[in-house]
């Protein structure tokens, strides 16, 4: 008797269980899952703080606003995260948002693999961005697949210490020349500092040096429609020959053994006076090592014959990868708008990126900041963005390969510039 | 069926049962992807285009200057350090085979250390000492008056291969000392005694006792440390990234630039095709030449 009431229990209990299984069920499938991969562009509360710290915050308030959606973060770094990106589109196994720059997604969109975005590019956002430069980095053609959040010029800077000791500290300012320039450099080199390189090694950074190339003597990398490139123009040819000449007396230092990181990381430990590498953001994620080393930066734009600069800058923003499920691209578009586009969040993680926002709504979030202040104004300075040009990442492959051509002398200036253009060039016709 | 061929055929299935989930993996994981990676080789394929495209993927690569100059860069690489590694090893162990168990372990120890440590932590140590502007290579040649001003160890064509090489032999020969430190120790030590009793010079007894006894070792040594130059990678991606010039890009770094960067797949492929075919080759001529069932003494 007993036995067949415990079994009779246990039978009502799964027949009630059984009934409230599907309404679990329902329940999880309306919430829609997301997975975020994030660059560590977010500064982070401290430098001990976990990667990804500042983000879980964004989605924990995210998701109270929209319980319908969870929001998976993995983070990625600058290193291997490029690679792991391209490996998951093929694998089939890519997240749902990315938080990257134009160069990448923007090919990733002429690829097929992104979600289109133009219905977020709404008259209120255009007009609020107010800036078609901007707006057209973040296109294909007509096509968005990227949703900007903050841009920044990228710039030099020096050791003060070292051009005050060297007496050249007032030659370093908004405007200065390539004479300016010269002089500084030399200046440095006889008081015995190590020279910046024209670090040329990896392929992180490469903007740096190709802002640094293209203004020294008013040339560009490509034509003003972003067609095709230029850089092998006389102004171009005559930057390199400058670059070898001041490689070989030793007021520029032969970058060929420094990738951009190692270039920024001897400049904030005190072993070189400058760096043709820097940005807002790489103040902020190098102040620690900058105080350490007791450095004082002074930040410029990049040096011209004409003292008017054209500044390479950068781009953040967010796509959205088509892994053909409509409800996670329309809840990965409410992530979006969260990141970007919230009142109390966007601004805030506009000043986490360390750059300027793109909604001119947001007003001036650095009130009373006058280093900030002094950079937005070279927004001015922003020159026409290839980043998004078809082959571009064929392109960046065969900069570094010049720089070190020219700089070790396998190749005279004019040489390498053309077989730069040529490839390039024909990286163009080959992506289309 | 008779009893005994019960027996045999329930012996094979239960073989073929405790096979079957290597063979499994090996399949999935090992020739299915080979055969994709032939497969894909004859198309044109990139993150959004599969065509076929037959052989142009090969003809394109034979004709590439970059492919060219990597295949010459391997093979320097493979030249530079089979040989060298072999005779070091061979060297070491010669000399510390028959020593104390203290020195044996301790030398065992000093030259599997690079091995068992990360290529990541080998690496970021190997830059250090060759960086230009603090690196203690420099600063050793240049206060031992070598030198007269610093060498862009990575950064200079001249260098930056030799640079690489030697990295590449301080993390191969700990593999070859260990092997060879054991096959001489399983060296018929009659033999040996027996030679010298006769009057045979030490160079004797290693070429006409030792040397014969070491050769299935000194085979599986050649090939293992050909395929690892062969693959030599990690090292090039983190400390030149092929450069200056590509005068350090290998067959695998160029293969990870146009899979990886530049998401042309089927080229990629057609590299990795080539790359095996000529490993299997050299490997084959290694069986050839160094391999034999017997030790003839």
């Amino acid at each position: 008797m007993k036995k067949s009431k415990v079994l009779s229990t246990i039978l009502a209990g799964a027949m009630i269980g059984s009934m409230l299984v599907p309404a679990a069920s329902v329940s999880a499938a309306e919430t829609t899952e997301i997975t975020w991969w994030a660059f560590p562009t977010f500064a982070q509360d401290s430098v001990d703080a976990e990667p990804g710290a500042y983000e879980k915050t964004i989605i924990e308030a995210f998701e109270a606003a929209n319980p319908d959606i969870k929001v998976n973060l993995e983070t990625i770094d600058f290193t291997s995260g490029p690679e792991k990106i391209t490996a998951a589109i093929e694998g089939g196994t890519i997240c749902d948002v990315l938080f990257d720059a134009p160069g990448r997604i923007i090919s990733y969109g002429k690829n097929g693999k992104l979600a289109d975005l133009s219905d977020m590019f709404t008259d209120e956002f255009v007009k609020d961005v107010n800036n078609d430069m901007l707006l057209q980095s973040c296109k294909a053609g007509d096509t968005a697949y990227m949703y900007p959040l903050s841009s920044a010029p990228f710039y030099m800077a020096f050791n003060k210490e070292m051009v005050e000791d060297a007496g050249v500290a007032d030659l370093i300012k908004d405007g200065w020349t390539t004479d300016d320039f010269t002089t500084v450099a030399k200046a440095l080199q006889e008081k015995g500092y190590m020279p910046g390189s024209v670090f040329c090694s990896g392929q992180g950074g490469d903007q740096g040096t190709r802002a640094f190339v293209a203004n020294l003597f008013d040339s560009s990398i490509t034509d003003d429609a972003v067609t095709e490139y230029t850089i092998n123009d006389e102004g171009g040819v005559k930057a390199l020959d400058y670059i070898k000449t001041a490689v070989d007396e030793g007021y520029l230092l032969n970058g060929s053994a420094y990738a951009g990181g190692d270039d920024i990381k001897n400049f904030a430990t005190k072993q070189t006076a400058f760096t043709l590498l820097w940005g807002p953001g790489t103040q902020n994620s190098n102040q620690t090592l900058l105080d350490d080393n007791k450095i004082e930066t002074i930040e410029v734009p990049m040096p011209s014959a004409d003292g008017v600069p054209e500044l390479e800058y950068l781009v953040n923003g967010f796509c959205i990868f088509d892994n053909g499920d409509d409800a996670k691209i329309e809840a990965s578009k409410k992530f979006l708008q969260f990141l970007c586009d919230d009142a109390e969040w966007g601004p805030k993680n506009v000043v986490r990126t360390g750059c300027f926002p793109v909604r001119t709504s947001f007003g001036d979030l650095y009130e009373g900041d006058e280093r900030m202040n002094t950079i937005a104004s070279w927004t001015k300075y922003y020159s026409p963005y290839y980043n998004t040009i078809d082959g571009f990442a064929e392109m960046r492959t065969y900069w570094f390969p010049m720089l070190q051509a020219v700089m070790n002398g396998d190749k005279d200036a004019q040489t390498a510039a053309d077989e730069f253009v040529e490839s390039s060039n024909a990286s163009i016709k080959n992506a289309q | 069926m008779k009893a005994s061929n019960k027996i045999r055929m329930r012996e094979t299935i239960v073989s073929y049962l405790f096979l079957a989930p290597a063979l499994f993996f090996f399949i999935v994981f090992v020739l299915f992807p080979m055969g994709l990676g032939i497969f894909t080789s004859l198309f044109k394929y990139t993150m959004k285009e599969f065509t076929f495209i037959g052989l142009n993927n090969y003809i394109t690569m034979f004709k590439d200057p970059v492919f060219q100059k990597s295949f010459i860069n391997t093979l320097i690489l493979v030249v530079g350090s089979v040989p060298i590694v072999v005779i070091f090893a061979l060297f070491v162990s010669s000399q510390t085979y028959e020593r104390s168990a203290f020195t044996r372990s301790f030398f065992r120890c000093v030259f599997f250390l690079p091995v068992v440590t990360g290529t990541v932590a080998v690496t970021v140590v190997w830059k250090w000492i060759y960086d230009p502007l603090s690196g203690i290579l420099n600063f050793v040649l240049k206060n031992g008056g070598i030198i007269d001003r610093n060498i862009m160890w990575l950064g200079d064509k001249k260098y930056a291969l030799l640079a690489i090489l030697i990295i590449l032999l301080t993390t191969s020969v700990g593999q070859p000392i260990i092997l060879y430190i054991a096959a001489m120790g399983n060296i018929d030590k009659s033999l040996v005694e027996a030679a010298r009793v006769d009057g045979a010079t030490e160079f004797q007894v290693f070429w006409k006792i030792k040397w014969p006894s070491l050769l299935p070792t000194t085979l599986y040594i050649v090939v293992i440390t050909t395929i690892n130059s062969f693959q030599c990678f990690a090292l090039i991606q983190l400390l030149t990234s092929g450069g200056p010039n590509y005068s350090t890009t290998t067959i695998m770094y160029y293969l990870y630039e146009k899979a990886f960067k530049l998401s042309d797949y089927g080229y990629a492929n057609a590299m990795g095709v080539f790359l095996a075919v000529v490993i299997g080759l050299i490997s084959f001529a290694q069986f050839k030449f160094l391999g034999g069932d017997d030790v003839e003494y």
